[in-house]
C-alpha cells in the first residue's frame, strides 16, 4: 500500500521534538538562568515558523530540526526521575521486581505440603475472587 | 544479622591488628600447611601465609566491610532481601581474606574466583536491565583473569608443587616463569581494570553504594594490585612490567580527563578509583611495591568513606545520581559533607591528610628517579587532573545552586550511616602517619630541586582553578570549547574502549552466528530433520489413510485389475 495513516499527527511530533530539545539544553547547562537564555532562544526560533501552512515544508523544517538535534545530543543526557523509563528516565528504573502470586500455583506438591494452611486458605481464597468476579462486585 | 557481622568483622579486625603490630615488630611471618591427603608421590596441602603485610590487608579489610555492613543496616532498610544481600558481602569478604593469605596458586584461584562472582551476584542484586548488562560486563573481563590463573596454575606444574614463593629465587630467569609472569601481569590487569579492561568499572556502578564502597573501591579492584606486589619480586626487571607501566599510565591518565566530562556521581567516583589504580599499578612497575602497597590501603580508607557520602546524597536526592542536579547539599548535610570534603582533600593529597603520605611519596619518586619524560608528563598531569575532577565534583555538589526542584527541605542522615561513616573519616585522617610509621622503618633519602618539589602544588592550584571555573559556566563562557559534540563524547565514554571491547569484539561474532542460525538451526537442519521428517511422515500417513478409508472399493478394484489380467494373460 502506497499511502500509510500516520499514527501522530505533525503537532505531536513537533512538541516531541521540543521537549528532547529542552532537554538537551538542560544536559548541557546547568545554572537555571543558562537553561532559561538557551531555552527561551531555542522557542524563538520554533516561533519564527510558526505561520508556516505548507505540509511539505513542515516535513522539511522537522526533518532538518531532527537533524540538527541528532548532531548535538549529549552524550550524557540528564535522568531527571531516577525511577522513571523514557527520555527522563533513570538508573533506578525497574529495581524492585514483583514476584507474580501464580507463581505459587508451580511449586512441586511437596514443598506445598510445607505450609498446608497456607495453601488451604489460598484456595478458599482464590474461590471467593473467582465468584466475586463472577457475581460483578470486582472489575 | 548486620549487628552480628559487624561486630565480628570488628572483632576480627582487631585480632588482626595485634597479630600485625605484635608481627611487624618481631620481624615474624608463619606459614601453616596441612596435608589434606598424600598418596604415593602426589600430595594435596593446604596452606597458609601470615606475615606483617597480609595481617595488615586483612585488618583494612575487615574494618571496611564491618563499617560498610553497619551502614547497609540504614542503607538498604527498605529491602526485603536485605540477609541475601549481608551474607553475599561476608562470602566476599571470605573470598577475600582467603586471597589475602595464600601462598599457593591453588587457594588464591579459589580466592580470585569466589571474588569474581560474588561480585557478579552483588552488581545484579538490583534486577534491572542495567544491572544484568553491567553484571554481565563485570562477570565476562574478571573471568578473563580467571582463566589467565588458571593457565598459570598448568604452567606452574612443572615445578611440582603450587606454591609460588618457594620458586621466586632459583627459577627467576627461566622461560616458563617469563610465560606466568605475563600471564600474572594479564589476570591483575582485569581485576584492576587497567586498559583494555577498564569498561566494567564505571558499569559496576548499577550496585547498590555499600557494594561500590566495599568491592568496587577497596577490596575486589585492589585484588590484582595485591597479586603483583606478591610476585613483585618475580616480574621486576621483565619486560612486561615496562608494558604494565605505559598501559597504566594510560589508564590513570584517560580516566581523569573522563572523569572532567562524567555527569553521574557514581561513575565520577569509579573513575577516579581508576585513576588511582593506575597510579598504583604505574608505581608497582617501576619498582616500589612497597609504596604502592602504602597507597593502596590509604586510598581504600578515603575512597569507601567518599562511596557511603555518595550513597547518604543518593538517598537524599530520592535515587538521582546527577550531579547536574545538585547543589548546596553542604547546608542540608553538614556532617556529611564534612565527611565528603575530607575524603576529597585526602584524594588530591593535601598535607597531612592520609592520602598525602603515599601520594606525594610516589611523584616525589617518581620525580626523584630519571625515568621517560612522558611518564613524569603524565604523572603530574594525572595529579592536576585529579585535583580538577575533585575540585569540580565539590563545585557541583556542595557549593552551586540546587537545581533539582523550586521547594525543597533535604534531610536524610541518621546515626546509623553517620557513625559508620566516622570511623573511616578517623582512619582517613590518620591512617597516612600510622601506616608511614609502621611500613618505613626507615624514610626515603629524597632530594629535589625547589621548583620540582613544589610541582605537586603548582598542578594542585592550576587543577583547581580548572575545577572552579568550568562548574561555573555561564552563557557567554569561554570554555564552551570543551563542549564540542565530537569532543565530549569521545573524552567522557573513555576513548570509546568499552564499545571496542564489547561492540567491536562480539558484533561480528553474533552477526554470523545469527546468519547461522536462520540458515541451518532454523533452515536446512529442519527439513532434514525436525520439521521436515515430520512432514514426509504425515504425507506418508495421509496416503496409507486412503487404503485403510477405501479398503472394499480398493478390494474390488483389485479384483478387477487381477481379472483382467487373468483374462489378457489366458485368453490372448
Amino acid at each position: 500500500m502506497s499511502f500509510a495513516p500516520e499514527l501522530r499527527s505533525h503537532s505531536q511530533k513537533v512538541c516531541n521534538f521540543y521537549k528532547r530539545a529542552m532537554r538537551t539544553l538542560e544536559a548541557y547547562h546547568v545554572a537555571r538562568y543558562v537553561i532559561r537564555y538557551h531555552q527561551v532562544i531555542l522557542r524563538n526560533e520554533l516561533d519564527k515558523n510558526k505561520a508556516v501552512c505548507d505540509p511539505k515544508e513542515h516535513r522539511r523544517l522537522l526533518r532538518v530540526a531532527e537533524n540538527e538535534l541528532f548532531m548535538s545530543q549529549h552524550p550524557i543526557p540528564v535522568a531527571k526521575f531516577a525511577r522513571s523509563v523514557g527520555i527522563a528516565g533513570g538508573v533506578a528504573y525497574d529495581r524492585v521486581q514483583v514476584i507474580p502470586d501464580w507463581v505459587m500455583d508451580y511449586w512441586h506438591p511437596l514443598e506445598k505440603a510445607h505450609y498446608p494452611e497456607y495453601f488451604k486458605r489460598r484456595e478458599c481464597r482464590k474461590c471467593e475472587y473467582i465468584k466475586k468476579w463472577n457475581d460483578g462486585e470486582i472489575r | 544479622m548486620c549487628f552480628n557481622s559487624f561486630f565480628f568483622l570488628f572483632f576480627f579486625m582487631l585480632i588482626n591488628y595485634f597479630f600485625f603490630v605484635y608481627f611487624i615488630m618481631n620481624g615474624l611471618s608463619v606459614f601453616f600447611e596441612w596435608e589434606i591427603i598424600s598418596f604415593n608421590s602426589m600430595s594435596i596441602v593446604m596452606s597458609i601465609l601470615l606475615d606483617w603485610m597480609s595481617l595488615l590487608f586483612m585488618m583494612f579489610v575487615s574494618l571496611i566491610s564491618s563499617v560498610v555492613i553497619f551502614y547497609s543496616k540504614s542503607y538498604m532498610n527498605s529491602e526485603l532481601n536485605l540477609n541475601r544481600f549481608i551474607i553475599l558481602v561476608l562470602m566476599f569478604v571470605f573470598s577475600m581474606v582467603l586471597l589475602i593469605i595464600s601462598p599457593n596458586l591453588i587457594s588464591i584461584l579459589l580466592g580470585w574466583d569466589g571474588l569474581g562472582l560474588i561480585s557478579y551476584c552483588l552488581v545484579i542484586y538490583y534486577q534491572n536491565l542495567k544491572s544484568y548488562n553491567a553484571g554481565m560486563l563485570t562477570a565476562l573481563s574478571n573471568r578473563i583473569g580467571d582463566v589467565m590463573i588458571l593457565m598459570v596454575i598448568c604452567w606452574v606444574m612443572n615445578y611440582g608443587s603450587w606454591n609460588y614463593i618457594f620458586y621466586f629465587d632459583f627459577m627467576k630467569n627461566d622461560y616458563v616463569m617469563f610465560i606466568i609472569s605475563f600471564m600474572i601481569i594479564i589476570a591483575a590487569m582485569t581485576k584492576s581494570a587497567q586498559i583494555p579492561f577498564s569498561s566494567w568499572l564505571p558499569a559496576a556502578m548499577a550496585a547498590p553504594t555499600p557494594v561500590s564502597a566495599l568491592v568496587h573501591s577497596s577490596t575486589l579492584v585492589t585484588a590484582g594490585v595485591y597479586l603483583l606486589i606478591r610476585f613483585n619480586y618475580l616480574l621486576i626487571d621483565m619486560f612486561f612490567f615496562k608494558v604494565l607501566l605505559f598501559l597504566s599510565i594510560l589508564t590513570m591518565f584517560m580516566s581523569g580527563i573522563s572523569a572532567n566530562y562524567e555527569f553521574d556521581l557514581k561513575k565520577i567516583i569509579a573513575l577516579s578509583t581508576l585513576s588511582q589504580l593506575g597510579l598504583m599499578m604505574s608505581i608497582l612497575s617501576l619498582g616500589f611495591p612497597d609504596i604502592a602497597f602504602f597507597h593502596l590501603l590509604t586510598h581504600a580508607m578515603f575512597k569507601a568513606l567518599l562511596f557511603m557520602c555518595a550513597g547518604v546524597i543518593i538517598h537524599m536526592m530520592n535515587d538521582i545520581q546527577d550531579i547536574r542536579y545538585m547543589g548546596g547539599l553542604s547546608l542540608y548535610i553538614p556532617l556529611t559533607s564534612l565527611c565528603l570534603n575530607i575524603s576529597n582533600l585526602s584524594l588530591c593529597g593535601i598535607p597531612f591528610l592520609s592520602g598525602f603520605y603515599s601520594k606525594d611519596l610516589i611523584l616525589e619518586m617518581v620525580s626523584f628517579n630519571s625515568f621517560n619524560l612522558m611518564v613524569f608528563i603524565l604523572f603530574y598531569l594525572s595529579t592536576g587532573l585529579t585535583v580538577f575532577y575533585t575540585f569540580r565534583l565539590i563545585m557541583y555538589v556542595m557549593i552551586n545552586d540546587f537545581n533539582l526542584m523550586m521547594i525543597y527541605n533535604l534531610y536524610d542522615e541518621d546515626y546509623i550511616m553517620l557513625n559508620s561513616m566516622f570511623v573511616l573519616l578517623f582512619m582517613s585522617l590518620l591512617s597516612g602517619s600510622f601506616l608511614s610509621w609502621f611500613i618505613f622503618s626507615y624514610p626515603y633519602m629524597i632530594y629535589l630541586p625547589f621548583n620540582l618539589k613544589l610541582m605537586v602544588i603548582y598542578v594542585s592550584i592550576l587543577g583547581s582553578i580548572l575545577g572552579f571555573m568550568v562548574s561555573n559556566m555561564g552563557i557567554y563562557s569561554l570554555n564552551k570549547l570543551l563542549l564540542s559534540y565530537n569532543l565530549s563524547s569521545f573524552l567522557c565514554l573513555m576513548w570509546f574502549m568499552p564499545n571496542l571491547s564489547t561492540y567491536g569484539l562480539s558484533y561480528i561474532y553474533l552477526n554470523f552466528s545469527q546468519i547461522l542460525f536462520k540458515n541451518i538451526d532454523m533452515g536446512w537442519s529442519e527439513i532434514y530433520s525436525g520439521k521436515g521428517i515430520f512432514n514426509i511422515l504425515k504425507n506418508y500417513s495421509v496416503f496409507y489413510n486412503i487404503y485403510q478409508m477405501n479398503n472394499f472399493k480398493i478390494y474390488l478394484f483389485s479384483f478387477i485389475l487381477w481379472f483382467m489380467i487373468l483374462f489378457i494373460f489366458f485368453f490372448i
